[in-house]
């Protein structure tokens, strides 16, 4: 028998990063009966920085979290709906009885690598509900695999079901997906996963890594619908792990369908490699900054490429777009200055 | 107030382990000093005391050191309101004497809980090892100490070699002190060792005991453990789900043995001797499942997650308890099915007593 | 001027940082360091420091409670309830630092003399303290605001596990000052815990979605408020006026400690500490009054 990998698709959540968070109710459904009709095993939908997100931080979404929800779940029958939740933007009163109220069957609770403990009530009150919950550690490139196993096994200590780790820079090359995979697989007791960007090209080498070294829960999206440089594309890993010899129960047929209706009714264009978005994995950045730092470096006048170095020397995390504006301001005083000191 | 029923379960059991009440004698008209006293082993204690009490007019008193008293009158109020039952909250690292009257102790405080060890596990070590030099330096204190139970737990072994069926008390294996995870473990290893330092430079009577694992009521279903977790699962109507390698292999107490077993080990253990608590019947955690199933009318389904990985993490986790079994005439009373059916029948209970208070 | 008796209930971070800035005062006197850890690191300070302790929590006030007229609680959320109970029988002035939501909430660059007439006030968190006074300000000068928004990223090691542990309730105890104070009905905040090496300062960023802003008139205020706050907050400032960007009103507000008891970065720590002695010091005048 083949082996399984568990297949997770947050077109619908992290593609939301790639259209400022304006995917319709209708995109939403259209796109989920699709997966639905693929079988998907979980098809992960909402803010591209997950429930509760929603605000002038990080942006808005054009629809509010529950529409979004309920948009999917009329679609899913075998499919499962799934969302990220990242402590410090939503709660268990606000944002997740909610969600649960609302049937999403899998939830996965994330944080930045360092941070798992915030996650611990999360976690634990998404399995008092007999939901299924999942660990995920954001921009998972920042520390060694050492302490990246640490911080997993607090979330399996919390009763996370699985852990996934992010490459939310697509800073990593397959050696670096491979070595801490395998530490966290010698690790942890529950299944671990891999999430993957695109900026050095590199996102379905890295997924393979990832599973040869033991992950059995990989993330992609139709046609890498993501921020920046985009995710890995879910049509093409499909694909090369059937030819692999893993199984992952998707249609591969049904699957490029819905790939092709993504790229039609989702996407605006077509993720792809842009220079910026090189300079954002090098520099470590996380991806949804893309459309900030785009618009930002425009206003203020300053090099996109040098902003996002800027952004990796003063290691900002998901959720700190605050801080673009003020590194754009001080890059842009520099450079007033810089003339003067030569004259 | 506590419904009937709920009670009832907690009388049967109690009455059920006391049977063999003459083997506790020696704690007749007593006072016993527990730290620890209000987390599940704790109430136990309490429980069967009580029923030793009331049944078989034991006259036992106790004396019940926590630092969140205010916790335990809101779990067992039926017990916090007895006579012979005395709260005294203390954080156990900051206690300074053991009151006079106290001639036994039982040394309980430290949360196994591997969600408190991961998030703040300078906490729990500290709670562990200086807690448990506190208690036993008070102890030195005492004008009559007959005996000093320290409970420890059967994680001291480090990891059960698979091929190996039980642990019994002699094995000396080897944990991790390089891993975090291994906080909880080393410190209760450390703190035996503290124990066998009082011993022999106070001559303080110390006996210790090894607990395994345990299922039952005052449980709570939300620790991270698989069959709390199943039995979950199962009173939300399932599908049970088995994390990790279903080949994993546990086994589990009943409460009332274990209580019955410990007061037994404090009452007649030879101070100096370890003694393993637990049920020496393995099971995979896939029988525990579908036994966990089979107490629901309505079995639920069972899933699980299974990657040739993880075999790599296949565990064993079962005493050898041929000791306290052979030496202290203990045996088990409840067997797993009974533990499984008894524990869902009483969360049943509590959790529509739940309800009513809820509603009112 | 007579000094007022304070004791301060809880051991950790908050009341150790407390304790340092109370003996510093000239107003206040500790008289009590009250814990339930006789090992932990800030019963070890204070009793170094020559300050009286005890390891018997809520107790020791109760068996003595002439030892203090007012009393800083920082414990938890879940603790104070009960603590308020019995301090409030004994007729004490209580500085809450939890998020419990039950005390009055006080801002002292905003409500600092109101709050007086109150026996029992509350200082929301170190977010509310940074960001409502300006989302008041916007309250103010800016006409009927319809969405205000706070992000507030800070230094991971300055946050102790119990704070960790919950961030919910940081959240939505932000989010109901924010409300009450700026008079508008929806409020987000946001918490990042940055785990750079060096530590960050504390970085907080206030936006309003707001149609024609009067940016002059805001600072001019701002500048002023950000006065006001420094007279108790030393090291809080703005990090650039207040700016219009992609629709957004911004302030953006950084806060450096004193580094009394944690290092300079924990600001968070420092400007609730700072708000409660302010308010401490503020009933010590005001008892002062009363018994001249």
């Amino acid at each position: 028998m083949p082996s399984k990998v568990l297949i997770s698709d947050p077109t619908l959540r992290d593609g939301n990063h790639a259209v400022k968070h304006q995917l319709t109710e209708k995109q939403i459904a259209r796109y989920a009966a699709a997966a639905e009709a693929a079988g998907v095993p979980i098809v992960e939908v909402g803010h591209g920085n997950g429930l509760g997100a929603s605000s002038l931080q990080v942006g808005e979404s054009a629809v509010d979290d529950l529409t979004m929800l309920k948009a999917a779940r009329r679609e899913l029958l075998n499919s499962k709906l799934g969302i990220h939740v990242m402590p410090g933007f939503a709660t268990i009163n606000k944002d997740i009885k909610r969600a649960i109220e609302i049937g999403v069957d899998v939830f996965r609770i994330g944080a930045h690598c360092t941070e798992a403990d915030i996650t611990q009530r999360h976690i634990g009150f998404v399995r008092d509900k007999g939901k299924e919950v999942f660990g995920v550690l954001m921009m998972s490139h920042m520390v060694t695999k050492e302490i990246l196993a640490e911080e997993a096994s607090k979330m399996e200590s919390y009763g996370a079901e699985g852990v996934v780790i992010m490459d939310s820079a697509g800073a990593y090359l397959p050696r670096d997906v491979g070595g801490r995979i395998a530490e966290l697989v010698k690790r942890l007791q529950v299944p671990v996963g891999f999430h993957g960007h695109n900026n050095l090209g590199m996102a379905v080498a890295n997924s393979l890594a990832a599973v040869e070294a033991g992950a059995t829960i990989v993330d992609g999206t139709a046609r890498g619908f993501g921020a920046g440089a985009g995710n890995t594309p879910l049509e093409v890993l499909v694909a090369v792990l059937e030819k692999m010899g893993y199984s992952t129960g998707i249609n591969l047929y049904k699957m490029l369908d819905a790939a092709d209706l993504a790229e039609k009714e989702l996407m605006p264009s077509v993720p792809s490699i842009k220079s910026v978005s090189i300079v954002s994995g090098l520099a470590g950045v996380f991806s949804g900054f893309a459309k900030h730092v785009e618009r930002i470096s425009g206003e203020y006048g300053v090099d996109s490429r040098d902003l996002f170095f800027e952004l990796g020397r003063r290691k900002v995390v998901a959720g700190q777009e605050d801080l673009i504006l003020e590194a754009a301001m001080d890059l842009a005083s520099q450079k007033k200055k810089a003339p003067a000191e030569t004259s | 107030m506590k419904s009937s029923y709920v009670m009832d379960i907690i009388q049967e059991d109690c009455a059920n382990a006391s049977r063999q009440a003459e083997l506790l004698e020696a704690l007749r008209g007593e006072t016993i000093f527990i730290t620890g006293g209000t987390g599940f082993v704790g109430v136990w204690f309490c429980e069967l005391v009580a029923h030793l009490n009331d049944q078989h007019g034991f006259g036992t008193q106790l004396l019940l050191l926590s630092g969140r008293a205010q916790s335990f009158s809101a779990k067992a109020p039926h017990l916090a309101m007895r006579k012979d039952v005395t709260l005294i909250e203390r954080d156990v690292r900051s206690l300074l004497d053991i009151p006079k009257e106290a001639s036994w102790i039982i040394h309980a405080a430290g949360s196994p809980d591997n969600r408190l060890a991961a998030s703040d596990p300078l906490r729990v070590a500290q709670v562990i090892t200086r807690g448990t030099e506190t208690v036993l330096d008070a102890a030195t204190r005492l004008p009559n100490l007959k005996k000093f139970l320290n409970i420890s737990s059967g994680l001291v072994y480090g990891a059960q070699p698979l091929e190996r069926e039980r642990i019994p008390e002699g094995y000396s294996g080897g944990l991790d002190c390089a891993s975090v995870s291994g906080i909880y473990a080393e410190s209760k290893r450390f703190a035996e060792t503290l124990c066998v330092a009082y011993r022999s430079q106070h001559r303080l009577p110390v006996v210790t005991a090894r607990p395994f694992a345990f299922i039952g009521p005052y449980q709570l279903l939300d620790r991270p453990w698989a069959v709390n977790n199943f039995i979950r699962d199962g009173l939300l109507g399932g599908p049970i789900r088995i994390l990790g390698d279903g080949q994993t292999v546990r086994s589990y107490m009943y409460p009332s043995d274990m209580v019955f077993w410990l007061l037994r080990i404090l009452a007649a253990g030879i101070p100096g001797q370890s003694y393993n608590v637990g049920s020496p019947h393995g099971v995979t955690l896939q029988q525990l499942a579908e036994k966990v199933a089979a107490c629901f009318p309505a079995p639920p389904k069972i899933l699980s997650r299974l990657s040739p990985e993880q075999a790599l993490h296949r565990s064993r986790f079962v005493p050898d308890v041929r000791l306290a079994e052979e030496t202290l005439g203990l045996r088990l009373t409840v067997d797993l099915e009974n533990a499984l059916r008894r524990t869902i029948l009483w969360n049943q209970a509590q959790n529509k007593l739940m309800r009513v208070e809820k509603a009112r | 001027m007579k000094k007022l008796k304070v004791a301060i209930l809880g051991s950790g971070n908050i009341g150790t940082d407390l304790l340092v800035k109370a003996l510093r005062s000239p107003y206040l006197e500790c008289t009590f360091f009250i814990g339930r850890n006789l090992l932990s690191p800030g019963m070890t300070k204070a009793s170094g420091l020559g300050v009286r302790i005890s390891s018997l929590g809520i107790e020791a006030i109760e068996k003595e409670p002439e030892s203090c007229d007012l009393v800083f609680d920082a414990t938890s959320a879940m603790d104070h309830k009960r603590h308020w109970q019995i301090l409030d029988k004994l007729g004490k002035t209580v500085i809450d630092m939890t998020p419990s939501k039950i005390g009055r909430m006080c801002i002292p660059a905003i409500n600092l003399e109101e709050c007086l007439v109150d026996r029992h006030v509350n200082m929301v968190t170190c977010g509310g303290q940074a960001s409502i006074p300006l989302a008041y300000l916007i309250g103010k000068t800016q006409g009927p605001v319809e969405y205000i928004e706070v992000v507030s990223s800070i230094a991971s090691r300055s946050s102790g596990p119990a704070t960790r542990l919950n961030i919910d309730e940081y959240v939505e105890t932000t989010e109901e000052g924010l409300r009450f104070f700026s008079g508008c009905e929806r409020a987000k905040t946001i918490l990042i815990q940055n785990p750079a090496v060096p530590c960050v300062d504390m970085q907080t960023t206030v936006f309003v979605r707001i149609k024609s802003p009067d940016l002059e008139a805001l600072a001019v205020e701002a500048e002023r408020m950000v006065g006001k706050i420094k007279t108790y907050v030393p090291g809080y400032r703005l990090v650039a006026p207040p700016l219009v960007e992609n629709g957004r009103l911004m302030i953006m507000i950084k806060v450096q400690g004193l580094g009394d008891y944690l290092p300079k970065y924990a600001g968070n720590l420092d400007i609730i500490n700072c708000a409660a002695i302010a308010m401490a010091e503020g009933y010590a005048r005001r008892f002062a009054e009363v018994s001249a």
